[in-house]
């Protein structure tokens, strides 16, 4: 079993000091109030922060080896405006494998991702004429479309309406079972929080308290839609505000 | 669709027609021969040597075309520079800032003085013109693309050429060609200035010399097609903006 090992120590006000290791393969759901810096973590882990003091090891290797493929899915769904659908996947992929893969396969892989997203008919469309739900498939497909062995999500499913946001969900750890890569998925709902992660980071609202780590392996092992009928989803609930209350 | 794009048409004749209209009561009017019938005009068009005429349209369109051009490249490599690293920008900023009021037409005799009066002069001229419109809106355009935008490319490892031709140079386009459609009709009218020393092709060259003949059917004609090159122009640039500026419907 490899280890994801990601160490974060910065002296800056943004983000307190911060030592973990997480495994490699899960879903890590992260909340936190506004101002904890959720999303730097996130951004420095993305390789969008110029500098940073500490380390950010994943197996032992540095973030920004080339090997290690980051897949991204911001709030703002980051599609280019100018390129189609299948353009904004395909231009993903060339960037991450260069030229190590065939044209066909790329399409395939393309159309494949679409598919799984229930959008292949919205392949030659450009984002702006699609709806934020749309948009949010597209940019998760493409996320997936590079195999990733990171992958990273700031507050994707936030402002989208209730009913698409869950069948996002259902999407999202569908993929994911498919591809199981390591998923830090940032958001400010608990109860995304408790649906979708195998462990839940709260990070506290004071720079100088450490994160709290809470299991919610029993939870991620049921089935997605019977989660939240569960009595474990109400017990982690309780579980959760009680630290909420302590730490923000 | 297709139904609209007829009717556009149809409305651009008919403002032609009645603009030939009014040309020809004018004519009446005045009974003169320094603005001659419509008809005569037409005519005497009809008559020009096919061969002379397109070699005179094509010296123009190739002078344009060279001095867009070099514009285009000069011009977008110094805004890029200016909208992407704050230290250029601070550099050149004042130095665009000081000689963009500069009346560059006033320039023609400086130019001449040091290009002398063949084709450099002329190209130099138009490109001159251009390029201080295309570097303030290429930075612009370049400035006014959200930093986030990259952030996608960023985390894949895109070195800044992928940057460049996935995210900096689309989003500036439009930018880009709508400052050439504005500028177009500058750089045709300095084109004029220019073609009117030093050549013995060109529309410019080709109006001044009918004017000179005394024959001014000839002239009428030459404004004509001067001008329907400077349309063409217009047409082409709304092409380009039609063929990339799909997405933003």
């Amino acid at each position: 079993m490899k280890d994801l090992e990601v160490e974060y120590k910065s002296g800056q006000l943004a983000l307190g000091r911060m030592n973990f290791t997480l495994p490699e393969h899960g879903i890590y759901t992260v909340i936190g109030p506004s101002g904890s810096g959720k999303s730097t973590l996130l951004r420095a882990i993305a390789g969008l922060l110029p500098a940073y003091q500490g380390e950010l090891l994943f197996n032992g290797k540095s973030l920004r080896d080339k090997a290690t493929l980051v897949g991204l899915v911001p709030q703002n769904y980051g599609l280019l405006p100018w390129k189609t659908v299948q353009a904004n996947i395909r231009m993903a992929m060339k960037i991450a494998h260069r030229s190590t893969e065939s044209k066909a396969k790329q399409e395939e892989g393309i159309t494949r991702w679409l598919t799984a997203m229930g959008i292949p008919e919205l392949a030659e469309r450009y984002p702006l004429s699609l709806s934020g739900g749309q948009q949010q498939r597209v940019a998760i497909a493409r996320a997936f479309a590079i195999l990733p062995t990171i992958l990273l999500l700031d507050e994707p499913f936030s402002a989208l309406d209730a009913i698409t946001r869950e069948a996002l969900q259902q999407l999202f750890l569908d993929s994911w079972l498919a591809n199981p890569a390591t998923a830090l998925f940032v958001t400010h709902d608990v109860e995304e929080a408790i649906l979708l992660g195998q462990k839940i980071i709260i990070m506290p609202s004071s720079k100088q308290d450490s994160p709290v780590f809470v299991d919610n392996e029993t939870l991620f092992g049921m089935q997605h839609g019977e989660k939240r009928d569960s009595d474990e989803f109400f017990e982690q609930m309780k579980r959760i505000r009680k630290v909420m209350q302590e730490k923000w | 669709m297709k139904k609209r794009k007829l009717h556009q048409v149809f409305r651009l004749l008919l403002v032609f027609f009645c603009m030939n209209v009014v040309w020809y009561i004018a004519y009446l009017l005045m009974n003169h021969p320094i603005l001659p019938s419509p008809l005569v005009v037409y005519q005497a068009m009809g008559e020009l040597g096919g061969r002379d005429l397109a070699l005179n349209v094509g010296y123009s369109l190739m002078r344009i075309f060279a001095g867009v051009l070099l514009a285009l490249l000069i011009g977008l490599m110094i805004g890029l520079l200016m909208g992407r690293s704050a230290t250029w920008n601070k550099l050149l900023d004042p130095v665009v800032y000081l000689t963009y009021p500069v009346p560059k037409i006033a320039l023609l005799p400086v130019v001449m003085l040091f290009f002398g009066l063949g084709e450099t002069s002329k190209i130099l001229m138009i490109m001159l013109i251009l390029l201080f419109q295309i570097i303030i809106s290429v930075r612009d355009g370049v400035k006014s693309i959200p930093d986030n935008t990259y952030d996608v490319l960023t985390s894949l490892g895109a070195g800044s050429a992928q940057k460049f031709w996935n995210v900096t140079l689309p989003g500036a386009l439009s930018v880009i060609l709508s400052t050439i459609r504005i500028s177009l009709g500058t750089a045709i009218s300095v084109l004029f200035f220019t073609e009117i020393y030093g050549t013995d092709h060109g529309m410019g060259f080709f109006i001044m010399d009918a004017w000179l003949r005394l024959d001014y059917p000839e002239m009428y004609a030459g404004i004509m097609l001067f001008s329907l090159v400077g349309f063409v122009l217009f047409l082409l640039v709304d092409l380009l903006d039609y063929k990339f500026m799909k997405w933003r419907n």
